[in-house]
């Protein structure tokens, strides 16, 4: 039977309207069955001084850390600059410029202390000020960042983003050697966010954000340095930082990152790892398996889970879906398994949690027991819930970014399993945003998230706390990120509490009571699927090269064989 | 000749004011640019902030006079993404698309007309039969299929630089075109013979023709002196104005090739959804492409005498 789910997707996606008379069985075999499983970490071998790193990418919004926002920008930003710490892909936190941090007992208060002696490529000191300068450039209401909310819980951010302030009163870097930092609320997290590239020291020279010389050559304190301006469109080449105070020197020469058009990006990426001009690449969904056998034997091919999850943002406040009952009816009518297998060919694994297993204290495979397929289950809930055969549900998705294959198909089962009538549309992003956010949306739209903060933390609150919602009342527009309206106050005081307990363990139990609440019991998003990260590496070339938090290569790592 | 020139200038402002509305009235109904950072939604305070600092505050209205404003003198604004100058921009791509242009429409010209003469003049021959096979599958296959299979075949063979190639490996600019120019002009040189062999047909069978031959001028000077100069006419009319499109940016060829040109500026741009950058592309195309048929008209009194101007 599993066999024949399979067989509908994909006459759904030749576009038949063929249906069966039955309803579709569970699909057998564990949900966990990836395709491509998780390759180890490359063995840490010891660096020596050469070589020249190439890659392609899009071209970056900023790679001035003021604005720095997608991975893009963070890959080169992250080499100019270190910050207060640096993390790993699993979120482990080391020192960068900070040798030692600590909070105060309910985590409003953080103190780094500085290492000592570290300066920026021009020789301007790394000290406290460098930071409190950086993040106020970051914050303030005429650099209009996109990245500023980076910086919101630091007392004083309101008045820099309202510009009724130009110091960030929050930041106090009197004693050189010490940044203090007070919270407008409780995280005794925050240190992970330090890790962001937004919140990396400046020098004096790089003036206000809108400095276009330091834009495009900014002068920074980390294992690399510009060689050269940016040329826009073209490339930038980053060569070793001798002088690099914070950490280990990096090994390479130079870092070629050469910029190719986003339309083609994937495809560009991986004809330039084949034609021996890139060092690293992504690759189009259609050759994953092929480029697989080619590569892995070789050691060559690098697949990682990621904190990326698609999920259906569900309108918690608006009939028919305002009932967890119907929520589940939903959810437990979706196969996942069969679309991960017929339109992602592994790429992707049915999710059944919002906290993905790359935050291990906090994961709970199974916590969304909705996520399982079970099409009887789905009908006597749905009957339940009122969503009766003929009830019309909205779906929207956004055109262009490849949604329209699974999309379809979750369309199909839904009408197949429940009888539902699908208004089904696809939309320009922009568009889709706008429909999510208004106060009469109904229905289902098309999200996807990852987390910007190693913490499970930044999947839970951004997506179903109340006060992410950003609509002062239900007649508002909703600005945040918890489109979906989901509100729960035993939620929300589960990750209050979460956020001002110190003892990692505690956090993530209250974490994993938190997502109980909010995604096993009342289902305020429906979790589809968890994305896996995949590479084409020279690692016959170099040595050391594996992936960091932002899908990048550990650059400061790599070294040549 | 005067009178004219200026008939088609004010023509062609004219033309230029009502396609920079089209275009900014579409790039309007994208909607708000800031609204959204990659897949995340932007704090209403933040895009507010960036529409003011870019003026999108204004009524639309305003907003259209003020660049009709700043377009008479040359100034096309700053893009969305980094805030760089647009005339900045045009002036790094527009050389390179000339270029291109210029190396493309030289080839599809030359190797058009020579095989549509030898296709007349050897009618029914096996020459013609190959100029014939060979311009409807110039014609019929797509642009992005040669492209693709250009890159795919010769990108990196011989004097071809590879696709994509490492941005500081420098190559000199004559082999940096010259595979997108060749398949911009495959399909031209296809259409080209195609229309120089049925207008020297035409040609071949007129009187003066008849007159050419019975003075008794060798069969070179008949073809090269009388019946080429006319039957160049409507090529100069499809070269021009292919001429002009080129000049405009060949958006897939570019984008294939990932040649830095206004059409690759162009793809990006509306991939980004970066308005500014896709108004200054359309508006610079339609100069382009008003500047040249106006050149092509002029050279039409110059080849053709019955051809007057005024």
């Amino acid at each position: 039977m599993a066999t024949a789910t399979a067989i509908t997707v994909v006459l759904t996606l030749a576009g038949c309207a063929q249906r069966s008379n039955q309803g579709v069985a569970p699909s057998t075999g564990p949900p966990s069955a990836v395709a491509f499983p998780e390759t180890p970490d490359q063995p840490s071998v010891p660096g020596r001084p050469g070589g020249t790193f190439r890659l392609g990418i899009n071209e970056p919004t900023a790679i001035d850390p003021y604005n720095v926002q997608e991975s893009e920008g963070a890959l080169v930003t992250g080499a100019l600059f270190t910050g207060l710490v640096t993390n790993t892909r699993r979120g482990q936190v080391s020192p960068g410029v900070a040798s030692a941090w600590s909070p105060n007992a309910d985590c409003t208060q953080w103190t780094f202390t500085l290492k000592p002696g570290t300066t920026f490529t021009n020789g301007e000191p790394v000290d406290a000020a460098a930071f409190k300068r950086g993040w106020e450039r970051t914050s303030a209401k005429d650099s209009a960042s996109d990245v500023a909310y980076h910086l919101n819980e630091v007392v004083g951010f309101d008045r820099m983003q309202d510009g009724s302030a130009t110091a960030l009163s929050g930041v106090d870097a009197t004693d050189p050697a010490t940044v203090k930092v007070a919270l407008s609320r409780p995280d005794c997290e925050f240190v992970l966010r330090t890790a962001h590239p937004a919140l990396s020291p400046v020098p004096a020279v790089a003036g206000p954000a809108g400095n276009p010389t330091y834009n495009d050559l900014p002068i920074g304190n980390g294992p690399f340095r510009m060689d050269g301006p940016w040329r826009h469109d073209t490339g930038i080449r980053l060569v070793r930082n001798d002088a690099y105070g914070a950490g280990p020197r990096a090994n390479l020469d130079a870092v070629e990152v050469t910029i190719i058009p986003a339309g083609t990006g994937v495809q560009t990426e991986y004809d330039g790892f084949l034609n021996g001009q890139f060092d690293w690449a992504r690759m189009p969904t259609p050759v994953l398996s092929q480029a697989r056998d080619a590569n892995e034997p070789a050691g060559q091919w690098i697949s990682k889970p990621s904190t990326s999850l698609t999920f259906l943002q569900v309108q918690n406040t608006r009939a028919p879906l305002d009932t967890a009952v119907a929520r589940k009816a939903v959810s437990m009518a979706i196969d996942r398994a069969a679309i991960t297998r017929g339109v992602f060919q592994g790429a992707q694994e049915p999710a059944t949690s919002l906290v993905p297993a790359l935050f291990p204290g906090a994961y709970q495979p199974g916590v969304c027991t909705a996520c399982t397929f079970d099409p009887v289950a789905a009908k006597q809930l749905a009957a339940q819930a009122g969503l009766t055969p003929g009830t019309h549900l909205s779906f929207q998705f956004n055109t262009g970014g490849g949604h329209e294959e699974w999309t379809a198909a979750v369309k199909q089962q839904l009408e197949q399993n429940l009888g539902l009538v699908v208004d089904y549309s696809g939309v320009p992003f922009r568009d889709l945003l706008r429909n999510q956010q208004q106060p009469d949306a109904t229905g289902l739209f098309r999200v996807s998230w990852g987390a910007g903060y190693p913490t499970a933390a930044d999947m839970l609150t951004p997506l179903l706390a109340t006060a992410s919602i950003g609509a002062a009342t239900p007649d508002d527009v909703a600005t945040g990120d918890n489109r979906g309206r989901y509100s729960n106050p035993a939620f929300d005081a589960l990750m209050e509490r979460a956020a001002a307990t110190q003892d990692a363990a505690a956090r993530d139990d209250l974490y994993k009571q938190a997502e109980k609440i909010a995604v096993g019991d009342d289902l305020g998003l429906i979790p589809l699927f968890t994305r896996q990260q995949f590479r084409l590496a020279n690692t016959r070339g170099f040595g050391n090269l594996n992936m960091d938090f932002n899908d990048n290569p550990t650059l400061a790592a790599i070294t040549v064989r | 000749m005067g009178r004219f020139v200026l008939r088609r200038t004010a023509q062609a402002v004219l033309v230029v004011v009502a396609a920079t509305a089209l275009v900014f009235l579409a790039t309007f109904a994208l909607g708000d640019p800031f609204a959204s950072s990659g897949e995340k939604a932007v704090p209403p305070a933040v895009a507010a902030a960036n529409r003011a600092k870019f003026g999108l505050d204004e009524p639309l209205p305003v907003q259209f006079l003020t660049y009709l404003g700043n377009l008479a003198r040359l100034d096309f604004g700053v893009d969305f993404d980094q805030g760089r100058p647009v005339s900045r921009m045009l002036a790094e791509t527009v050389p390179n698309t000339v270029r291109l242009a210029l190396v493309a429409i030289v080839i599809d010209v030359a190797v058009g007309v020579a095989a549509g003469i030898l296709a007349a003049t050897r009618r029914h021959s096996v020459w013609d039969v190959l100029v014939t096979v060979f311009s409807t599958i110039g014609i019929g296959v797509p642009v992005f299929v040669l492209g693709v299979g250009m890159v795919a075949t010769l990108a990196g063979v011989g004097p071809f630089p590879p696709v994509p190639r490492g941005f500081t490996a420098t190559v000199p600019w004559y082999r940096e075109v010259l595979l997108p120019a060749i398949t911009l002009a495959a399909i031209d040189a296809a259409f080209i013979a195609r229309l120089m062999r049925g207008s020297m047909l035409e040609v071949l069978r007129a009187d003066y023709i008849r007159t050419a031959r019975a003075k008794g001028l060798p069969e070179r000077a008949v073809i090269g002196r009388h019946a080429l100069r006319n039957a160049l006419i409507p090529v100069v009319t499809y070269a021009g104005v292919s001429l002009g499109v080129l000049f405009g940016g060949a958006i897939i060829t570019e984008t294939i090739f990932q040649y830095n040109g206004v059409g690759y500026l162009l793809s990006r741009a509306i991939v980004n959804n970066n308005a500014p950058v896709i108004i200054a592309v359309v508006v610079f195309s339609v100069v382009a492409y008003v500047l040249l048929s106006l050149v092509v008209d002029i050279a039409y009194a110059v080849l053709d005498p019955r051809i007057r101007l005024g």
